[in-house]
């Protein structure tokens, strides 16, 4: 079986959610079957600058094509074209220049894809919203596998996507939330889906004082692992973190790992130790008290997987769908919306040991019995094997045909904002991730 | 905090968040949200603020006004001339200098991309100002609620304590004084006190007998309490007079604090020796 991974961005140092999500499955699969990387020359996700040199190359075993892109992001001009798709009513053309502005505009992709399209049995695409999965689903519509990672943002409701969704061979959900999500927002409930989220290599033994000597560390701490942004909630992280300081007698420390774009609070309640070795995460998760995600959206993450394994609770940000929904479902985390939730779970947390092992105890098992790489590597080959058993059905409006000139330029479409607003929000809570999966 | 043993199937996530939303509501006593509290910032700014005339609308006027978003855009000296077909931008710039004939396209380029660099810090003032703006009308909701909260307290404790003081005066007011038993004794030791001869006040002459009689052990039983009787009690009256001219009962018509007048310590209610019961 030949497999080909299709994402936006790859590489063993780039460590952007959907991109490791990519490499993780294409390393694994790669045990199974023969596994192809097709991806651009970019590093940045901002301007997907064209930086890696194109052509082949060997990501940890991997064959790897990359290809350059065409032009680099115009932020001002995304950010108008955005405007308008996002926020007013709008035309086939706008959402064309809007995604063709979004990148990463690789025709060369495109086209490889289109011309080798006998040559793999699937091909699965990452990440619906960019470039390269919507006209690379195009070009191998009756071979494409598509994992969504969308967020609830309103690019999910930008009306080109719903051909997508209905298009493609099958969906590979990280969560039930984004699956409802995708459904309300497409209707692609016909469409043979799956919840498989990613799994992580943790490692067999962890070592938390190594980790308390190697850093200095002697307080009990709370952790944060990611990128240091205020699109992640960090901000909101700061400022409660430091009204729980100054209103606790002995706060938990917090504790953060990873390349920071803001500025860190001068404070000896805070550390920031920069960007942290795979051992280093794992055991900084085995010494910490906790795992905090302040982030509003994700679509998994994989840190709170990996806290989860390791036995660890989560205090997650109960605006963000995805990890309130995994944090009920499992057991295994409490969350907060606004300060004093956040102040009295972390007390809570702190001072009721038996509480939070009791916590870390149901995300182990939750990690094992959905998250460990046996249960998602079945999952995607059992969804591959159904695949090849049933025929492609051809879609009518798949691969999508574009308008006449002045067909395309009329203003009907809604704003995505407004579509994305009619889908139903909140965690899904019936459906229990523990249960077999309907394939 | 106490500590329990939770087994791990036991654990409700959900149960366990409601407890700590009882938990903050106990220590909260008013049950306000971040949405709420940023709901009354909207709406009910005007009472917090009313003395320093803060509109309760500003945020939403200023988000209105200031923050919409504007269209911004780059403005280069060849935008005027750029096209996706290359062939289009290339025939503009050979005409270039035949346009320089008529106008002079440098001044327009110029001005426009002046425009364009006000635009673009005049978002970002503008987002500046929105944030204080904003971080300033919740901080200052949230203190206004908060002094509300800290006032009813002052008032909850302040009634207490009235209540606590009205309390010990009643229970002090059950314990009166019996006229007629010691103070005719302590009239009696009086008038043999040679400092009422010296000219001594009554005030100075009670200290006196007070400090005598804590050094004395005990009093016999049925004994006078010292003295003559009579001049003692007389004594009494005037310093009473001059003292506490509000009399047998303290201001307010509380009954006066017994510490300080004859026969203190009293017996105990209802005992034998000069107490009258309640």
């Amino acid at each position: 079986m030949k497999l080909a991974v299709v994402a936006q961005r790859y590489g063993a140092d780039i460590n952007g959610g959907a991109e490791l999500h990519a490499r993780y499955i294409a390393e694994r699969l790669a045990r199974h079957a023969e596994v192809e990387v097709l991806t651009t020359c970019a590093r940045d996700y901002v301007t997907w600058r064209n930086e890696l040199p194109a052509g082949e190359d060997r990501v940890n075993g991997i064959r790897v094509l990359r290809f350059p892109v065409r032009r680099p992001r115009d932020p001002d001009r995304f950010g108008r074209r955005s405007e308008r798709v996002f926020n007013q009513t709008h035309s086939d053309a706008d959402e064309h220049a809007w995604l063709e502005e979004e990148g990463p505009a690789a025709p060369g992709l495109v086209k490889h894809l289109a011309r080798g399209r006998t040559g793999w049995d699937f091909v699965v695409f990452f990440s619906y919203r960019y470039y390269h999965a919507y006209y690379g689903a195009a070009a191998v519509p009756d071979r494409a596998l598509l994992v969504p990672t969308a967020e609830r943002d309103p690019a999910a409701g930008v009306s080109l996507f719903g051909p997508l969704f209905r298009g493609v061979r099958a969906l590979m959900y990280n969560s039930h939330e984004e699956r409802a999500l995708i459904e309300g927002v497409s209707g692609n409930t016909s469409v043979p889906g799956v919840v498989v989220g990613v799994g992580s290599e943790i490692p067999e033994r962890t070592d938390a004082e190594r980790f308390r000597r190697k850093h200095g560390i002697t307080r009990r701490f709370a952790l944060y692992v990611g990128r240091i942004d205020e699109n992640k909630g960090c901000k909101e992280l700061f400022d409660f973190h430091r009204r729980y300081a100054r209103a606790e007698p002995d706060p938990l420390q917090l504790v953060l790992c990873g390349h920071s774009l803001l500025p860190i609070p001068d404070t000896p309640h805070v550390r920031h130790l920069g960007f942290v070795s795979d051992e280093d995460k794992f055991d900084a998760l085995a010494a910490a008290d906790l795992l905090v995600m302040p982030s509003y959206y994700e679509s998994l993450s994989i840190v709170a997987l990996e806290a989860w394994a390791v036995g660890r609770p989560v205090l997650a940000n109960a605006r963000c769908d995805v990890l309130k929904g995994q944090c009920i479902r499992s057991n295994a985390g409490l969350y907060y919306r606004g300060y004093e939730e956040f102040a009295e779970a972390l007390s809570w947390l702190a001072r009721r040991r038996p509480l939070a092992e009791a916590l870390g105890e149901n995300g182990r098992r939750y990690f094992e019995q959905n998250y460990a790489w046996p249960v998602i590597e079945g999952k995607y080959l059992h969804m591959i094997e159904r695949l090849r058993r049933e025929p492609a059905v051809a879609s009518g409006e798949w691969p999508p045909r574009r308008p006449g000139w002045r067909a395309g330029r009329r203003a009907v479409l809604p704003p995505a904002a407004s579509v994305l607003e009619q889908v139903p929000a909140g965690p899904v809570i019936s459906r229990r991730e523990a249960e077999p999966e309907r394939l | 905090m106490p500590d329990f043993t939770v087994r791990s199937d036991s654990v409700d996530v959900e149960e366990i968040m409601g407890r700590i939303r009882a938990r903050i509501r106990e220590k909260r006593g008013v049950d306000y949200t971040e949405e709420q509290i940023r709901e009354l910032a909207s709406v009910k700014l005007e009472r917090f603020l009313d003395p320093r005339k803060v509109r309760s609308e500003l945020l939403q006027q200023f988000r209105e006004g200031g923050i919409s978003p504007l269209p911004n855009y780059s403005f280069e000296d060849t935008t005027l001339f750029e096209s996706k077909r290359p062939w289009l931008a290339f025939i503009r710039r050979m005409l270039r200098p035949l346009l320089q004939l008529f106008i002079n396209p440098n001044r327009l380029v110029q001005a426009l991309h002046m425009q364009a660099s006000i635009n673009a810090h005049h978002e970002q003032y503008t987002n500046l100002a929105y944030e204080v703006l904003h971080n300033l009308v919740l901080e200052t909701t949230r203190l206004g609620i908060e002094v509300k909260n800290l006032k009813m307290r002052v008032e909850s404790l302040s009634s207490r304590l009235d209540f606590s003081e009205r309390r010990a005066r009643a229970l002090e007011g059950v314990v009166m004084y019996r006229p007629g038993e010691e103070p005719e004794a302590e009239a009696a030791s009086a008038a043999d006190t040679p400092g009422r001869a010296n000219g001594q006040g009554p005030s100075e002459l009670r200290r006196k007998r007070r400090r005598r009689r804590s050094r004395r052990p005990t009093l016999a039983p049925g004994a006078p309490a010292g003295g003559n009787p009579q001049a003692l009690a007389a004594e009494d009256a005037a310093g009473e007079a001059t003292e506490e001219p509000i009399g047998e009962h303290g201001p307010g018509g509380q009954p006066a604090d017994p510490r300080g007048e004859e026969g203190w310590p009293p017996s105990r209610p209802g005992s034998e020796d000069g107490v009258d019961e309640p």
